[in-house]
């Protein structure tokens, strides 16, 4: 069957959405915020509507305006991407009650899933275990910290705050001790507000010295549910994921099988359609936790595909348009890592930083794969979160992974704006990535009082050498950058011809 | 012009260049820009990187062998002095709290402000032991980057 997609999103996950459905011969819409306009996926689409609006909730959040957009272009399905309104149960909704095909799951299995308090209690029901914890429902704010605090007591400490309605870090905070669990509960729950628009926020025991696994999942129009095996996403900073890698390094066969029968348990209790993810925390003695469930694509989805060899994207188009997913069996091979490229200053905090891209030149080879949504010449603006790029590479073992990933980042060029670049690196090093031993606090444990670049005077003399030269020479003015002038190569026979048009 | 000066955290550096047929030199390091504008650096190693160069602003970005470097060239006679302990907004941002306020006695470290940028809170901190002298933001105030937003004595 073939679909018109209106792609609800931008950047790196717009442009592999829009690349998905090139291939499959769908039409495509994007919808682009005016400080979008130029920015690389609005090219990659046969129909670009601008939205009206300056902020992110005037624009791809706005869901009248994509919903007629999707209309007045004649687009016949949404795909909402990730972030933005794709967990959002009332706009997978909208947008099936406009008569356009929703590329997700229901809006009920959203609504289930996406208020995590509620998919908690879901999953107890389902027989998936869950990390211990206490939920509050309660939506004044005074009384809510008092019952949080009451409840941390029983929970004990160190533990973890999380908003309900959470995902991407925000609302969320570790607490270690009583004396600082009123400041954290009052700055989770602010961050919860604004980032959600609901502040009720659950606790969760901290189980340190675990790993963050996570299985992916499909199911299509037709009863049939997989998985295809898990990711490993314990290196964080800000609750955030850096690095991910598939098949996880501790993993077994016995486990894997497990974890893959709990996540598709989880999935089918919520009657599940499309690609999902399905959180677990790997706890040291063995146990696994359900943590959370996030019913759209994923971030760090290219991993799985590297390894499994399924286009999670395509069968999301082919799951959409009613046909059945096209996978076999599973079958997992050789070793695929993926770091995320942020524009921030590790050195400080891993503080969001801006800036032009001056120059941005990514490795290639075999074996690499980088998914952005930028390119020379961008600028990075405070508007939008602050990931460039995700480079992804493949190789036979994991051992040949990681210094696949190590001779790319020293590829990756990238000037104008401070990135993640070298820190990425140096975790390719730390031994907990080395050994496969990471946790979720691997980057505290390593770096306990933050990162810094390694000391390496004679590159940095050299760096000094060229800054100088460069400055003597001119080059600023002279666009060192350009192509060699048609004077020094080979005359083309050609520039001797001459055309007119029209 | 074969002298520069560049800004570090450590004070200025000045850097005097030597100039041999095509090479500049700068402690036992040769620099030779090719035939295709690349920079070529042989290190007193022994060892040969290619250098990536761009300037913004007053700023030389370079990456050689995986490593960016950041050197700001200070313009002769020009008096580039940093704020020294300056609490300016590191990106553009709304002032969420206000957590000091003017004489208050603040130890290195404190939190003194929580900012909003890029949908993620950031505190700010301050560098070294002093008493705020100024605030110069409310809560609710929307920011731009490098803004002063409070002065500590």
């Amino acid at each position: 069957m073939n679909i018109k997609v209106l792609v609800a999103n931008r950047g790196e996950i717009a442009c592999r959405i829009l690349r998905a459905c090139k291939e499959a011969g769908h039409p495509t819409v994007a919808i682009c915020a005016p400080n979008d306009a130029g920015s690389l996926f609005t090219e990659m689409a046969d129909h670009v509507v601008m939205l009206k609006g300056e902020s992110i909730a005037e624009t791809y959040l706005d869901q009248q305006q994509i919903v007629a957009a999707a209309l007045n272009t004649g687009a016949t399905a949404v795909h909402p991407g990730f972030g933005f309104l794709s967990e959002r149960a009332e706009f997978a909704n909208a947008v099936q009650t406009a008569g356009l095909t929703w590329i997700g799951p229901s809006a009920s299995a959203i609504e289930k899933m996406g208020d995590k308090m509620t998919a908690r209690q879901t999953m107890r029901a389902a027989g998936v275990p869950v990390i211990p914890g206490e939920e509050v429902e309660e939506d004044d704010e005074a009384m809510a910290l008092t019952a949080l605090r009451e409840a941390s007591e029983r929970v004990g400490y160190p533990l973890l705050l999380k908003a309900s309605s959470g995902g991407g870090g925000k609302g969320m905070r570790a607490v270690h001790a009583a004396v600082d669990f009123d400041q954290a509960a009052a700055g989770a729950r602010r961050e919860a507000v604004a980032a959600f628009g609901d502040g009720r926020i659950y606790i969760e025991r901290l189980l340190s010295g675990s790993k963050h696994v996570e299985i992916q999942i499909l199911a299509d129009q037709h009863g049939r549910t997989i998985h295809l095996g898990e990711r490993e996403c314990s290196v964080q900073r800000r609750h955030q994921k850096v690095f991910e890698e598939a098949p996880g390094p501790t993993m077994t066969g016995d486990l894997r099988e497990a974890m893959g029968q709990a996540a598709v348990a989880a999935a089918e209790a919520v009657d599940y359609v499309g690609a999902g993810t399905v959180e677990f925390l790997l706890a040291p003695s063995g146990e696994f936790f359900f943590l959370e469930m996030n019913t759209r694509i994923q971030v760090e989805h290219p991993v799985t595909e590297l390894v499994t060899g399924v286009d999670i994207v395509r069968e999301q188009l082919r799951i959409a348009a009613g046909e059945p997913m096209s996978c076999g069996p599973l079958m997992m091979r050789g070793h695929a890592i993926e770091v995320r490229l942020y524009a921030e200053d590790a050195a400080n905090g891993f503080l969001p930083s801006i800036g032009p891209l001056a120059v941005f030149q990514p490795p290639e080879g075999p074996g690499v794969r980088l998914d952005t949504g930028v390119r020379e010449g961008d600028e990075v603006t405070p508007n939008y979160d602050p990931m460039l790029a995700k480079l992804i590479v493949w190789a036979p073992s994991r051992t040949e992974a990681l210094q696949k990933m190590r001779r790319s980042l020293d590829e990756f060029v990238v000037l104008g704006t401070t990135t993640n670049i070298e820190f990425l690196r140096d975790l390719c090093d730390a031994p907990p990535v080395v050994d496969g031993s990471t946790t979720t606090t691997t980057i505290e444990d390593v770096w306990p009082d933050g990162w810094n670049p390694p000391s390496s005077p004679a590159l940095e003399e050299a760096a000094l050498l060229a800054a100088a030269s460069a400055e003597t020479l001119g080059l600023h003015r002279t666009q060192a950058r350009g192509p060699p002038s048609s004077s020094n190569g080979p005359v083309s026979p050609f520039s001797t011809l001459t055309r007119r048009y029209p | 012009m074969m002298q520069h000066t560049f800004a570090s955290s450590d004070g200025p550096v000045e850097v005097t260049l030597s100039k041999q047929g095509d090479s500049f030199f700068l402690q036992g390091h040769e620099l030779v820009k090719d035939a295709r504008g690349r920079l070529r650096i042989t290190l007193q190693s022994g060892h040969v990187h290619v250098a990536h160069v761009a300037k913004v602003g007053d700023t030389w970005w370079v990456h050689i062998n995986g490593r960016t470097f950041k050197w700001e060239r200070i313009e002769p006679g020009s008096s580039n002095a940093h704020d020294e302990g300056g609490l300016v907004a590191p990106m553009p941002g709304k002032v969420l709290e206000v957590l000091v306020s003017e004489g208050d006695k603040v130890a290195a470290g404190a939190p003194l402000m929580v900012l909003e940028a890029m949908k993620m809170e950031h505190r700010i901190v301050a560098s070294a032991d002093g008493t705020v002298i100024r605030v110069h933001y409310r809560a609710g105030d929307q920011v731009d980057q490098g803004a002063s937003l409070l002065e500590v004595e």
